[in-house]
């Protein structure tokens, strides 16, 4: 070889060195800016993802000031907590099983006043009946009985898929709970207070509420744990 | 030929990504209450993930039918696929019954343990054709092949 032919062909070496240098200088910018693009789509969607959800929004009014629903504790506990339940949804079932003794004992140890809002979130016909037979039983026997009669229903839920329950079974359930059959069976048979079960519903959407069970703890959101099991320890922990 | 069926799996595979994030795409809250249904991440995870999750489908979808980035975006789908299969599975082994939310929906779902099996299934032929991807890494009708020109070692 000569020396100019190995001059040139060093030369041309070195051009295509220096272009393929150039090349991936190019292909990496290429992937970061698809990349920053990617991230930036990304980060949008989730600020607008988040903005857009508004299930944490809730102005519900304070626990025992309204009509639609049975309080119990002690007004001026120091702590309120506000339930929002439909009589079906299971995992409502799931929540009251967890929390339900907890909260009674601490409701009468004075800690929490805690106020339990069933109403129709799911649109079956066992949730209006049971929320019908709830305002029936509650009207006729008052907030004690209702409250025994609510505990009754959720240790005795039926699967969301049905079969649901007769009217029977709701006079049973609100005997054994407390009230008299004479008072509570043409109710609960008639759909007596439906409208009530209209106007729960109405207020719990009206309070923002979208799904059950919504937890409020002084008027927040609380959903702190996994399971409707960690979500009750976690409010019992709370309370204590 | 094998790049041909490149195209044909990224079109599957980023087809169904799209599609699964789109239809979540309209409620957030949902979306959030479907991860909440698997009983494994914490609230404020849970919801992290449930508005993530449905921008970052659409995005992986949209890089695997368009072929931009097309093995990182199959990198990151395989490992998308893996997660969810564990989650099933996971869900499957602790006996909750939930609708597994992969295209919208979510939540307490009676009976879902017979879908369980053909999820996963599912998920593993897409994990599959992910991984198949990321072995080909090029494919026909690719932006990639645009976006990225390769200098031949001799010109």
């Amino acid at each position: 070889m000569t020396g100019k032919a190995q001059k040139r062909t060093e030369r041309a070496a070195e051009h295509l060195k220096r272009q393929q240098a150039q090349e991936r200088r190019r292909n990496t910018l290429v992937v970061v800016g698809v990349v920053v693009a990617m991230a930036l789509v990304i980060g949008a969607g989730f600020l607008v993802n988040s903005l857009r959800d508004s299930s944490q929004d809730i102005s519900a009014a304070p626990a025992g000031s309204t009509d639609h629903g049975v309080a119990i504790g002690d007004p001026d506990a120091p702590r309120q907590v506000v339930i929002y339940e439909d009589f079906l949804c299971p995992y409502c079932g799931q929540l009251e099983q967890a929390s339900s003794d907890a909260l009674t004992r601490l409701a009468d140890e004075g800690k929490v006043y805690v106020d339990y809002r069933p109403f129709n979130l799911l649109g079956t016909d066992y949730s209006v009946d049971a929320v019908n037979a709830f305002a029936v039983v509650l009207e006729a026997a008052g907030p004690e009985v209702a409250k025994s009669f609510h505990d009754e229903l959720y240790a005795d839920q039926p699967a969301e898929s049905g079969p649901y329950p007769d009217a029977d079974w709701f006079v049973d359930k609100a005997v054994e709970a407390g009230a008299s059959e004479a008072e509570v069976r043409s109710g609960i048979e008639d759909g007596a207070q439906e409208t009530w079960v209209e106007e729960a519903t109405a207020a719990a959407a009206a309070a923002g509420v979208n799904s059950t069970p919504t937890v409020l703890l002084d008027g927040q959101f609380f959903q702190d744990g996994r399971t409707m099991q960690e979500i009750a320890d976690n409010l019992e922990a709370a309370l204590e | 030929m094998k790049e041909w069926l490149g195209l044909l799996a990224r079109l599957v595979t980023g087809g169904v990504w799209i599609v699964a994030g789109a239809v979540k795409l309209p409620d957030p809250h949902a979306s959030v209450q479907a991860v909440r249904a698997y009983e494994i991440l914490p609230a404020s995870a849970a919801e992290t993930v449930g508005y993530l999750l449905p921008v970052v489908e659409i995005v992986i979808g949209l890089a695997l039918v368009l072929g931009v980035l097309t093995r990182g975006a199959a990198v990151a789908s395989a490992l998308l696929f893996v997660a969810f299969i564990v989650g099933i599975a996971s869900v499957w082994a602790r006996g909750l019954e939930i609708d597994c939310g992969c295209f919208g929906g979510g939540g307490y779902d009676p009976g879902a343990t017979s879908n369980y099996p053909w999820e996963i299934a599912r998920d593993v032929g897409l994990l599959a054709l992910s991984g198949y991807l990321v072995w080909l890494r090029t494919s026909r009708l690719a932006l990639d092949n645009l976006l990225f020109r390769r200098t031949s070692s001799m010109m």
